[in-house]
């Protein structure tokens, strides 16, 4: 179920009442969004919520007997990390490790090799006498597997540590893990955010509705007006690389850059305004990323849930910045080459995560001297940023690493023929980049936008856009994927 | 770990200062900068769209307004004048708002019209070849409207009178019963797998179910909203007559240098008047004998839908006429030739129960045929003065 679909405004329409009418009886009001969060994952397989379940389940227990006795805490935990890694390594990235451990069988000249990992659970059914209709041809990958598993998983070890309490109510614990908004694409909720919010009625106000509502609409627009018609050319030109020149994939480049921001942005925000309507705030989770100054600030910008957490659990248990200066550097880099990881199971996340790593880690301590932060101008900087983030998004887009490696070669060695690029859609580009460098900056002119007549103008054009020009969109959110 | 980390990471002082722009992120506590006392994060905007609720109101009375007062504009602005023999191009055969246009036209200038697919719409005739033209040429007057539309099988045909034909009131309705859409479970959308078919926004989306429908559920609502609201009728008209069938950033990839206003400054494509196919007999056109199976009118949802339609236009105070056929039985083989006169007797003895006047002609000669349903002119021709004489055509002062 997709928020800019006729499905999900008649669940909403649904849900939303009848959530305002319980919403007074904390039981009751996390047993509908519970079921009303399990029916909207359950919609894409119903097959999924037994993951989803399980997942919850396990980890809801280990806290609980982390509680019961102190001298097995850490036991309990790793249970937890370890069922919850281990759903995640099977589902996500068993067939890309099987592929790979295979070619290097090959390689070796290896007598055997890995089955499908598909096999492992078809043995398991067959010894229990399933029917064959039942067994699995090949491994499918959940609906956000990676987004829920982490926020379960973030429960844990704060438990863990003593940070949150225990949630004893196990139907509070299995909304807080599949709220409906955030479940397949972020933001990753803390337990500490949202589980408070989840043990009370929540106010909602007037100011609520209508700030939920305005991040609807603009998430609503990035999603469908813009994110959905950037991908047209997108795809076009990385559907079939070889046939494209210089032009047309730098510009095809450019505009994925766009399109991912405004397709996991917009998702974002209208995760966040929904929430918002149901009276709970959820974390801001892209801050105009490339009006980035550098890239350490374009990581602040960027699925900020992601990259807290990942500071919060890997990055400060490796150690930090307090090691010195060359653990701090390998810190940084695997963190980041794990968070390309985490996107999906290609070598091609493995290169992007490097890549952003290594410019990371190249330009962290040029971006603190004063003659970078002083005497470089603003503009440059962020020009600077965007084209190496662009660049690198090649490697995200690029269905393998020979398309990269051929796309970028195309990129330099091709000529100059006209990439029919069209003008609307680099109008509109150059008109949210604009208005975000606008909005970022401490000219007069930032007074300006936020003028209740520009805003109110701004929303009526995005409506009319939706409603005359844009097609209505099935398309699904990027990050689904991951 | 925690603070000295974050001292050590603390970026450009000229960085946002948001909850989440410290070098690194801090764990998220509710003293953090952008949390409010309460725990609760203040939710943070990244741009300056956040609207009051009188803003939201204003923006709501101008969203209303474009839904209420655009297509209507539109409608006033956009120069539809009546044609005689005025059929809807086939190339925007899929634009509905045009049709309701055409059909509201009709109904205001002429007392009878003719509904039905390309058998009324004249598939192997220019406009002034059709059944329609014939009946005028023959009366001595224009009184007969071409609401024929290419492709609209009977559960088709239920969309588009429901929804689209509303205008036809109190009129006199010579409705077409092509038995071609009963001839096998393909054409009567009962083939479960996946087809493709004409109109698939016409047909009901929901009950009953057409099993050669796939389409999913939020498309399907898509449709229902369509068939409600006039803006989305206008919008898909826009699309259908101006931009090639597509949507506008659909069309700018075409057209990428093109002013994307540009082409509805061109004006509606005028009604063609070319032939579609080289109107020349069915056995000239490599057609061979053919075994249809014909299906149980009982099962069939085209028939159902038939008969639907023709109760809506009878609630609607219309006068109906329903010709039946004339099916070209000539390339059928004796078995399947027997199964069809089954089918059209039951249609007889349906239409005798519901004392609907009707007239189901014996086939044309075999050369008065472009294909298994359709005539050539002389069919239609032919067709013309045979409808004439029915009682039903006579009477002038209806």
């Amino acid at each position: 179920m997709l928020f800019h679909t006729w499905v999900f405004f008649v669940f909403f329409l649904i849900v939303y009442p009848v959530y305002l009418l319980v919403r007074k009886n904390n039981q009751l009001m996390n047993l509908w969004l519970m079921i009303a969060s399990y029916t909207f994952y359950g919609w894409w397989n119903p097959w999924y919520l037994l993951l989803l379940f399980g997942t919850s389940a396990i980890d809801y227990l280990m806290v609980l007997l982390m509680e019961r006795k102190q001298s097995t805490r850490t036991v309990w935990l790793v249970i937890s990390l370890v069922s919850n890694f281990g759903f995640l390594g099977y589902f996500k990235y068993s067939t890309f490790i099987t592929e790979n451990c295979n070619l290097l069988l090959i390689q070796l000249h290896a007598p055997f090799h890995l089955p499908d990992p598909a096999v492992y659970p078809n043995t398991m059914m067959g010894l229990l006498h399933v029917p064959n209709d039942w067994y699995f041809k090949h491994v499918i990958l959940p609906i956000g597997i990676s987004f829920h598993t982490f926020q379960s998983m973030s429960y844990t070890i704060d438990a863990y540590k003593g940070v949150i309490k225990t949630e004893r109510n196990f139907i509070r614990f299995l909304t807080f893990v599949s709220f409906f908004p955030q479940l397949v694409a972020g933001p990753i909720e803390r337990a500490s955010n949202l589980l408070p919010q989840l043990q009370k009625a929540p106010t909602i106000t007037r100011e609520d509705i209508t700030d939920g509502l305005s991040l609807f609409l603009v998430g609503f627009f990035k999603k469908v007006a813009l994110a959905d018609y950037l991908s047209k050319y997108v795809d076009l030109v990385y559907g079939n690389p070889a046939i494209h020149q210089s032009p047309a994939l730098i510009l095809a480049t450019v505009a994925f850059g766009w399109q991912i921001y405004f397709d996991f942005s917009g998702y974002t925000d209208m995760a966040r305004g929904l929430a918002r309507t149901m009276g709970f705030r959820m974390m801001l989770n892209f801050n105009n990323p490339y009006t980035a100054t550098g890239l350490g600030d374009f990581w602040n910008r960027w699925h900020i849930s992601l990259s807290t957490w990942f500071k919060d659990y890997l990055y400060f248990p490796l150690g930090g910045s307090r090691y010195g200066p060359l653990r701090t550097y390998f810190n940084i880099f695997l963190t980041m080459v794990i968070s390309g990881i985490w996107h999906g199971a290609n070598w091609t996340f493995v290169i992007w995560g490097g890549l952003h790593a290594l410019g990371r880690c190249a330009t962290r301590e040029v971006e603190q001297t004063q003659f970078y932060r002083k005497r470089i101008p603003r503009l440059l900087k962020q020009m600077l940023v965007f084209t190496f983030v662009t660049f690198t998004w090649i490697f995200f887009r690029a269905q393998s690493l020979s398309d990269a490696g051929l796309i970028i070669k195309r990129i330099f060695t091709t000529g100059w023929t006209d990439p029919h690029f069209p003008l609307l859609m680099a109008y509109m580009i150059l008109a949210v980049w604009l208005y975000q460098l606008l909005y970022n900056s401490r000219s007069a002119l930032k007074r300006y936008l936020e003028t209740s007549p520009v805003r109110v103008g701004l929303a009526s054009l995005m409506i009319a856009y939706l409603m005359i020009v844009a097609q209505p969109s099935t398309k699904q959110f990027i990050y689904f994927q991951f | 770990m925690g603070e000295q980390d974050i001292q050590k990471e603390q970026p450009p002082a000229e960085m946002e200062a948001t909850a989440f722009s410290k070098g690194i992120h801090p764990p998220v506590t509710a003293d953090a900068p952008g949390f409010k006392a309460d725990g609760l994060e203040a939710v943070d905007f990244s741009n300056s769209i956040r609207l009051t609720g009188r803003e939201w109101l204003c923006v709501g009375v101008f969203a209303l307004l474009l839904v209420v007062f655009a297509p209507r504009l539109w409608k006033a602005t956009e120069p539809f004048p009546l044609e005689r023999d005025y059929r809807i191009p086939h190339d925007i055969a899929n634009d509905y708002w045009l049709y309701e246009r055409h059909a509201a036209q009709s109904a205001e200038h002429y007392d009878t019209v003719l509904i039905g697919d390309s058998v009324v719409w004249g598939e192997y005739v220019t406009r002034d070849q059709t059944l329609p033209h014939y009946l005028n040429e023959f009366a001595g007057q224009e009184r007969y409207a071409n609401l024929g539309l290419d492709g609209a099988h009977p559960l088709a045909l239920t969309g588009l009178v429901e929804h689209y034909a509303g205008s036809i009131s109190g009129k006199n309705v010579v409705l077409h019963c092509n038995p071609l859409w009963l001839s096998s479970p393909r054409a009567d959308l009962q083939d479960d797998k996946a087809t493709d078919f004409n109109h698939p926004r016409l047909v009901p989306q929901f009950s009953p179910h057409i099993p050669a429908y796939k389409e999913e559920i939020s498309p399907r609502l898509g449709v229902v909203v369509e068939q409600h609201t006039s803006l989305g009728r206008w919008t898909n008209h826009l699309q259908q007559a101006y931009y090639n069938h597509s949507d506008i950033p659909t069309w700018t990839l075409e057209h990428p240098y093109d002013n994307p206003v540009k082409p509805l400054t061109r004006g509606l494509p005028p009604s063609d008047n070319v032939l579609r196919h080289q109107p020349q007999p069915w056995y000239e056109s490599d057609i061979k004998e053919q075994d249809y199976l014909w299906i149980d009118l009982e099962t069939s949802l085209q028939w159902h839908a038939f008969q639907r339609v023709v109760q809506i236009l009878q609630q609607r105070g219309n006068r109906v006429f329903v010709l039946v056929g004339p099916f070209n039985e000539h390339l059928l083989n004796p078995e399947s030739k027997q199964r069809y006169q089954e089918v059209k007797a039951t249609i007889v003895t349906w239409l005798q129960v519901q004392q609907i006047p009707y007239m189901a002609p014996e086939p044309l000669p075999s050369e008065l045929y472009g294909d298994a349903s359709h005539p050539l002119a002389a069919g239609y021709e032919m067709l013309a003065r045979q409808l004439l004489q029915e009682p039903f055509f006579q009477k002038r002062d209806r």
